[in-house]
């Protein structure tokens, strides 16, 4: 009886991963069958996604600007990576100082929420004008991105503190700096944390929109070379590259996350 | 309990809170009493009254608007490390294992990590959780998170421990077993106690001695020596003819 | 009054039994409620109250067994259930009135109905003066009386109440206690009251189901004849109170 249940159990589960499992092969299904009819129709504006697979092998094969497709991939990641470590030490360090000192906040908070809703490319004719169109204006630009939403979140999660942990604190007659260690950054951490996620898929939205703009290389850098080669299949393939990692840098940061904040799973 | 040494003294202490409009909210008024060492007082009153912000005041998370607060004849000004307190079920630290929670005073303190360690080890066994070291709080219960709490004031090692209506969160029965709980470990490891409550029953269990505070603002209405020998039995005629007696005084809110 | 045996059975619950995939939470319970019946379910913490009880509200399905109302399958569109739940949940948007006639409104009863009904309610609970008053305005346990009127008002095939005054402190329970005693007595609903605390199920009881630890079964039913209203303090209330601690004690 027992164990006729427990089957019936496991049963019932496998059914339910099957069913999510199919529904999303479904979905994606779905976007390439509207992919092969509208192609199909006007195959000379879309490419197939047979001509599409071919520009990918030969881009594996055939160097762009003499660098390879892994080489633009890394290129680009290596821009986010360098912009996404300044925006998490500054904007970290910058927001949780705000949030925690009340003058502070008062003081710089005014100019931070003014500065704040510029979007980043609105940056890029005077950075242009300032620092050229070299390798650090491109960092400077998705670091601008990148640091907002970092700060944004660290100074909330610092604000949101539940009143009785730091109680806690003062009841044990800790020091300024040892409540902030022991207590306060890591009850704002999940909130911090939101923000890192955020700015990591603003850095890779923004890196691209930099390629794009004067560089000549990484995968922003690709799709503007197909646009302006009438290399349409390209372009596709850089989409779907981006798209791809845009997806895999959202399942390691929330991997991030949880290695850092193991008491965030629990339940 | 010694009757004749004083450990705590509350000399007229007064809190008037402002709002950001300029009101004024009187919430705690003319508090004189006196505590002696290892007595365990309960504070009983009802729902929103000031018990808590009478023993916020003691732990030094609040200032007092008027009167002083002595400790051992001398008076007190902040936070003292001598005064140690169990706070609501939600002040564990969900980031720290039951551990480092316990040993989070000692570790403020400087104390050395493998003398915190044991300090620790020795109260979380005291109150039955060995082997739960390494847990975080989420994957407590309800009231073995109030034993870490427990273990955690002890393991700081203060005369006077504050606890502010530790077990209010816990369903009835649970209740009953901590009350049990605290008494044992109290009578273990005997400190002042200072327990604030609004559970007439649970003032009786517990205390030595009982004091009754009015409405808001908070006044000591009486104060009652409790009659009954340890170990009670909450379903005795005697504990239900003091629990009867002391519910007599308090007011209906409805 | 009559005695609870020459009434008819409302509610007959047959083996019911309730598997979480490997866990079994409750095994084979059986029992009837009759008529008006005040029955109140005792168990220890973790026992499995609550699965109980959302068995019994048709929240979910049992694994096995069956629970009748009249002698049909309970469901909630056909039969009037209502719940009282251990925090009040008034619509902050009604009046006290408003909050009382909206259940009667819910069994499209007729509008003159209605108004007796919701007069009446508002005067068994003694809050006339309230009747414009919105819940925000009054305390926790002035909300908790509505939503125990509103429920009675609904005259439900079944009340539910789930530990309704466990955050209440003594005085206040007792007054809230003879009040829901004064209610069921008026309107004559069935009652099913879950509560931990076994001082208040003597005292409210006409019949105690006490529950075993997981998986939950029925240990013990105990007809509570006491005669209203019960003296907390006399010898055969403290027996019976004796009685009941000793089967769900765990601590």
């Amino acid at each position: 009886m027992v164990k006729g249940k427990k089957r019936e159990g496991v049963k019932a589960g496998n059914t339910k991963q099957i069913l999510n499992f199919a529904l999303s092969a479904c979905s994606i299904l779905l976007l390439l069958w509207v992919w092969f009819s509208v192609s199909a129709v006007n195959s000379r504006l879309i490419p197939t996604p047979a001509v599409t697979w071919e520009r990918f092998l030969l881009l594996l094969e055939k160097p762009v600007m003499r660098v390879s497709f892994g080489g633009h991939i890394l290129i680009s990641l290596r821009r986010i990576l360098l912009a996404l470590i300044a925006s998490w030490i500054i904007g970290i360090s910058f927001g949780v100082f705000i949030g925690w000192n009340k003058k502070m906040n008062a003081l710089l908070g005014s100019v931070f929420e003014l500065i704040r809703p510029i979007p980043p490319l609105a940056w890029i004719p005077l950075i242009t004008i300032c620092f050229g169109i070299g390798e650090f204006p491109k960092l400077l630009i998705v670091f601008i991105g990148a640091v907002m939403p970092v700060i944004i979140n660290s100074r909330a999660g610092m604000q949101g503190i539940e009143q009785i942990y730091l109680d806690v604190g003062i009841a044990f007659n800790g020091t300024q700096a040892q409540v902030l260690k022991e207590i306060a950054i890591p009850a704002a951490l999940p909130v911090i944390f939101a923000g890192i996620r955020t700015s990591t898929s603003v850095a890779w939205s923004v890196v691209l929109a930099a390629e794009m703009i004067g560089a000549n290389a990484g995968v922003g850098f690709l799709v503007v070379r197909g646009m302006n080669g009438d290399d349409m299949a390209l372009v596709v393939v850089a989409m779907i590259t981006i798209g791809v990692i845009g997806a895999l840098l959202s399942v390691l940061t929330s991997w991030m996350e949880r290695l850092v904040c193991p008491w965030m799973n629990i339940k | 309990m010694d009757e004749h040494k004083i450990i705590l003294k509350l000399r007229g202490i007064s809190k008037t809170f402002e709002n950001k409009k300029g009101e004024k909210h009187e919430v705690v008024r003319e508090i004189s009493l006196t505590v002696f060492e290892n007595e365990f007082v309960v504070f009983l009153g009802p729902g929103h009254c000031g018990k808590s912000v009478i023993i916020n005041m003691i732990e030094g998370l609040l200032t007092p608007t008027s009167g002083e607060i002595e400790l051992k004849g001398e008076p007190i000004h902040g936070s003292d490390p001598r005064i140690g307190m169990v706070f609501q079920t939600t002040a564990l630290m969900p980031w720290k294992t039951v551990m480092e929670n316990t040993e989070l005073g000692l570790k403020f303190a400087g104390v050395p990590k493998s003398e915190r360690r044991a300090a620790a080890r020795k109260y979380l066994d005291l109150v039955g959780l060995k082997g739960f070291e390494k847990a975080y709080p989420g994957q407590l219960s309800g009231g073995m998170k109030q034993r870490v709490g427990i273990a955690r004031a002890y393991a700081y090692n203060p005369e006077i421990l504050l606890m502010d209506e530790p077990f209010g969160a816990l369903d009835a029965q649970t209740r009953y077993a901590m009350e049990e709980e605290l008494i044992r470990i109290w009578q273990q490891q005997k400190r002042t106690v200072v327990f604030v409550t609004n559970n007439i029953e649970e003032a009786v269990f517990l205390s030595d001695r009982i004091v009754l505070f009015s409405e808001c603002p908070a006044r000591i209405k009486t104060i009652y020596q409790n009659p009954l020998p340890r170990p009670r039995d909450p379903i005795s005629p005697e504990f239900m003819e003091f629990r009867q007696m002391v519910s007599a005084q308090t007011d209906l809110s409805l | 009054m009559q005695t609870t045996t020459n009434r008819p059975v409302k509610v007959q619950v047959d083996h019911l039994t309730k598997r979480f995939g490997d866990l079994l939470v409750l095994d084979d319970i059986s029992f009837q409620i009759r008529k008006g019946e005040f029955v109140c379910v005792v168990g220890p913490t973790g026992c499995g109250k609550t699965t109980f009880l959302n068995l019994l509200t048709k929240l979910i399905e049992p694994t096995s067994g069956k629970l009748l109302i009249d002698g049909e399958p309970a469901d909630p569109r056909r039969h009037n259930l209502a719940f009282v739940f251990q925090e009040p949940s008034c619509y902050p948007w009604k009046t006290v009135e408003e909050n009382i006639r909206f259940g009667l409104e819910l069994k499209k009863k007729s509008r003159e109905e209605t108004e007796t009904k919701t007069e009446e309610m508002l005067r068994l609970l003694g809050m006339e003066r309230f009747r414009k008053a919105y819940p925000n305005e009054l305390s926790v346990s002035s909300t908790q009386r509505i939503i125990i009127g509103r429920a009675f008002a609904m005259e439900p095939d079944l009340l539910l109440m789930d530990e309704p005054y466990a955050q209440m402190d003594l005085k206040l329970r007792f007054y809230l206690e003879d009040e829901v005693l004064r209610l069921w007595r008026e309107i004559g609903t069935t009652v099913v009251f879950i509560t931990h605390n076994v001082e208040e199920a003597v005292y409210l009881s006409e019949k105690i189901l006490i529950l075993s630890n997981k998986p939950a079964t029925i240990k013990e039913t105990i007809t509570n004849n006491l005669p209203y209203p019960r003296d907390i303090a006399s010898e055969e209330f403290i027996s019976l109170r004796r009685r009941v601690t000793e089967q769900i004690k765990w601590w």
